[in-house]
């Protein structure tokens, strides 16, 4: 080597470099590999701060959305005013009339900022006085800004939230005038309002509720009885005698309870307050149907808190109201863990027991070697694909067969042969079987040969080897495939639109109806939520706060299903480590 | 146990000598012209000899030359492997083994089976040890414990695990989980022990340990060694068999076939001259 590179130096000039000798940099580095190191370092940081980029995102907005804000009272030039919470601030261009309006000042503002001014969005509400909930108020046309005292913050039970003052307030025949929010009389009177509206509900929703229910029980054993042995039969005869025996007395309970509740609400319209918004707009409401009021600029910090804590209350303890776009999301939540969960209660043994039969008991072969390929390509099929399959084939198909069969006498209107919360967990089985199969299968090829030849050995069946050593030793990883599932499907909104997600579900799937579990059900899910609060609603702009809101407490209760399923795994998984070195 | 051997079949030489204790119990499996093919290869080649019943047989040879694989067919182990395919006959008390209407199960329970690499399983040693009894669907309290006491003390472990029964297996040092293996084997009651080099994988007390082990269970049990340490199988075993490439070269009584070899190659083996 070196004889040859000293030859070539001979006749080449002294100071040409030997291409021998010497190895350019970049050769050197990527024989080093070092380039490599260096972009997966880079990939790997930068995929990192998206994900927690991303959460810090989504958290922070939801967090901060219930936190009081002071509502500003803006004066304009025109001497119009304007009261609300300031929500965001923009930077927009004037049009050449709106230029030329403005006073030589704020022009030149303008013209240094090439055209663009600032202007900030209003959460002004009142929207049954304004037609609308936010307006933008251009910062070049304000005069003065003040925070008064006195102005009131009030979610209301419709039309949104109302922004003003409380005028007066007439509890029975007693009258307020100009009461402050902390005014123990109002609050006491406000407290005792909603306690009777709670019983109105009640009264209307659930003991009315159960009389229509029972009024319909009795006509479907009518019908079903002139289904099933014609209309003149005895059984019909005698299906119509005990309804018509019961209907008095079911008819006269329920006079009662409108009697009542009609009472109740005479009474509730006896107690109203006079709200006035920043122009002096009046307008009456009955007292109970204010959810929450504070005087937004004089709140202690304690007052806040309060606040804070009493609107994450409500959104995590109501019902949605407003378009979905205020109050809670009880069901929402309900209904995701709800299906969640009854899809692992499906998809779990299906995807372990054709797992177990691919992997022990097939011949291997061709064959299963399709079989294998055709799952694992099933897990890329897009979802809405499946969403269409388990409407016409869970619904349509079996779904209506089961009504033909069993709900006949409730026909035309579909029992199962619709969209439900079972359609949906089956067709999320069906989207996430494959994870399961797959992790499933790898689980039971990584348990060691030598477990099971010493099973076989003391003369365990496949069965009885199959049961007691390689599935309690598969376990872990079998869980960790029925926690990727349960991610998937946790997450998953297309299909569900189609089978059974509605956007207000009147009942949850489970009540004290017999027979308890009603799994026919559509239902309320967090994730379409989300999709319905934004962008469905009557102003997405309502909705947007929500949005955050409702993603974080999607992501808290997919993060809670998994670390639930992750210490079950690391529980059976302890009963496998040895402590051998 | 059904096909019934119509004639001792003649073994292809006449072994030399056989251990002094020969004709006292008989023999208990005999191999008879058998012959084993992984897919088209040929493992085992011809082989014709029996195994005496409540001896210690060892099975010596240089690797690869099938010990593994005949054992495997005493309890039929290599049902496991596809393609796999015999012919000639191992008969265990007057029935081929091979036959269709062969008890596999049933079989297995016959002769307990350790292997290479301890494999306790992910439980506790109470429950490793009385395993054969709970596949068998044994409830009695009394007579797991009583079965667990037994296989323990059997396998000389009793001391060393009475105070921790309910600790996992896999705690255990490499030499105590063979111990553990070979309870579990005993446990279910089983006529035949098959020791694939069960000391193999072990330091040189807990191979003395495992090697004292086999010689009390001298007697109580047909045991069948594999093993590539000709020490072990002299200090271990009353008749020894030598194998090469899928035959059997010679059998016979340890002594014999170690000090007198009675063939070139057994000779060569056994002085270490290769292997
Ligand atoms: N499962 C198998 N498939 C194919 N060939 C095998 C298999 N097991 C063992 N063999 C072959 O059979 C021969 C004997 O193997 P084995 O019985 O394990 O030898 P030993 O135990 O004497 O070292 C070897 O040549 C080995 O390659
Ligand atoms: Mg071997």
């Amino acid at each position: 080597m070196d004889n040859v590179t000293t030859d070539q130096a001979a006749i080449r000039p002294i100071d040409a470099p030997s291409a021998v000798v010497r190895r350019s940099p970049a050769t050197a580095l990527s024989a080093r590999g070092e380039p490599f190191m260096w972009a997966l370092g880079a990939a790997l940081t930068i995929g990192i701060v998206m994900v927690i980029g991303f959460l810090l995102f989504v958290f922070w907005n939801g967090l901060v959305t219930f936190i009081p804000k002071p509502v500003a009272v803006v004066t304009l030039r025109s001497g119009a005013m304007v009261a609300g919470e300031p929500t965001r601030p923009e930077l927009y261009r004037l049009s050449p009339d709106a230029i030329k309006a403005l006073p030589p000042a704020e022009a030149a503002k303008v013209a240094v900022n090439g055209g663009y001014g600032h202007r900030t969005l209003y959460r002004i509400g009142n929207y049954d006085l304004y037609n609308e909930d936010f307006r933008w108020v251009s910062d070049h046309d304000v005069d003065k800004i003040d925070y008064p005292e006195e102005m009131v913050f009030i979610e209301r039970l419709e039309w949104g939230v109302f922004v003003g003052r409380i005028r007066s307030v007439k509890i029975g025949d007693r009258d307020l005038a100009n009461p402050t929010p902390k005014d123990p009389a109002l609050v006491a009177a406000h407290k005792e309002a909603r306690a009777r509206w709670q019983t109105i509900r009640r009264i209307e929703r659930d003991l009315i509720g159960r009389v229509n229910h029972d009024l319909e029980v009795l006509r479907l054993d009518v019908r079903r009885a002139e289904i099933k042995h014609g209309p003149a039969s005895t059984q019909a005869e005698k299906a119509r005698l005990a309804e018509a025996a019961q209907i008095p007395s079911l008819k006269s309970e329920y006079d009662r309870l409108t009697g009542e509740a009609v009472r109740l609400n005479s009474i509730a319209q006896l107690n109203t307050v006079t709200l006035a918004d920043v122009t002096g707009k009046e307008k009456v409401l009955p007292l109970s149907s204010l959810v929450r009021f504070y005087p937004a600029n004089n709140l202690s910090f304690f007052d806040k808190v309060s606040i804070y804590l009493s609107r994450w209350g409500e959104f995590l303890s109501a019902e949605p109201r407003e378009a979905n776009t205020e109050g809670g999301v009880l069901p929402a939540i309900f209904g995701t863990v709800a299906m969640t969960l009854l899809m692992v209660l499906v998809v779990a043994p299906m995807g372990v027991i054709t797992a177990l039969y691919l992997r022990e008991y097939a011949k291997q072969g061709r064959l299963v070697s399709i079989v294998r390929i055709s799952v694992n390509n099933l897990a890329g099929v897009p979802s809405i694909v499946y969403g269409v399959f388990g409407l016409g084939f869970f619904a349509y198909g079996i779904g209506a067969h089961i009504d033909d069969l069993f709900f006949p006498e409730r026909l035309p209107a579909p029992t199962f042969g619709t969209g439900g919360i079972l359609w949906s967990a089956l067709t999320l089985a069906l989207l996430t079987v494959p994870v399961v199969i797959v992790a499933t299968e790898e689980a039971l090829s990584a348990v060691p040969r030598s477990m099971r030849e010493g099973s076989l050995a003391c003369g365990a069946s496949k069965w009885q080897t199959i049961k007691n050593i390689v599935l309690p030793r598969a376990m872990p990883g079998i869980m960790t495939g029925i926690i990727l599932a349960m991610a998937r499907g946790a997450g998953e909104v297309a299909p569900l639109m189609l089978v059974g997600v509605v956007k207000l579900a009147p009942t949850l799937p489970f009540d004290g109806y017999f027979p308890f579990v009603h799994l026919e059900r559509s239902f309320m899910h967090l994730g379409f939520h989300i999709y319905d609060v934004g962008f469905q609603s009557r102003n997405s702009e309502a909705g947007k706060p929500m949005v955050f809101v409702t993603t974080c407490l999607l992501i808290a209760v997919i993060t809670f299903l998994n670390l639930a399923a992750i210490v079950i795994r690391s529980r059976l998984k302890r009963q496998f480590a040895g402590n051998q070195f | 146990m059904s096909e019934v051997v119509d004639a001792p079949v003649k073994p292809a030489f006449e072994p030399a000598s056989l251990h002094p204790m020969r004709g006292e119990d008989g023999e208990i499996i005999q191999i008879r012209q058998f012959n084993l093919w992984y897919g088209a290869s040929q493992a085992l080649f011809d082989n014709n000899f029996s195994i005496e019943r409540g001896l210690v047989t060892a099975l010596i040879g240089p690797s690869g030359c099938g010990k593994s694989t005949l054992l495997r067919c005493f309890n039929r182990m290599n049902d496991l492997i596809d393609n796999l395919r015999v012919t000639g006959k191992i008969v265990l008390d007057n029935a081929d083994i091979f036959a269709p209407n062969i008890d596999v199960i049933a079989l297995r329970k016959r002769m307990g089976m350790v292997f290479q690499k301890p494999n306790p399983f992910p439980m506790s040693i109470y429950e490793n040890v009385v395993y054969p009894l709970r596949i068998d669907g044994v409830r009695s309290k009394s007579r797991l414990d009583e079965t667990c006491e037994r296989a323990l003390k059997d396998a000389g472990l009793w001391d060393e695990a009475k105070d921790r029964l309910e600790s996992s297996a896999l705690g255990l040092s490499g030499g105590q989980q063979q111990r553990l293996c070979i309870a579990r084997a005993i446990a279910g009651d089983p006529e035949v022990l098959l020791l694939d080099e069960p000391c193999s994988a072990l330091d040189p007390i807990a191979t003395a340990k495992i090697e004292e082990l086999i010689d009390e269970l001298r007697g109580k049990y047909t045991v069948i060694i594999v093993t590539h340490n000709m020490q072990q199988a002299v200090r271990v075993s009353d008749n020894t068999a030598f194998m090469y490439l899928g035959r059997l070269i010679e059998y016979g009584d340890t002594n014999t076939v170690f000090e007198n070899p009675q063939r070139p190659r057994t000779h060569d083996y056994v002085t270490g001259r290769f292997g």
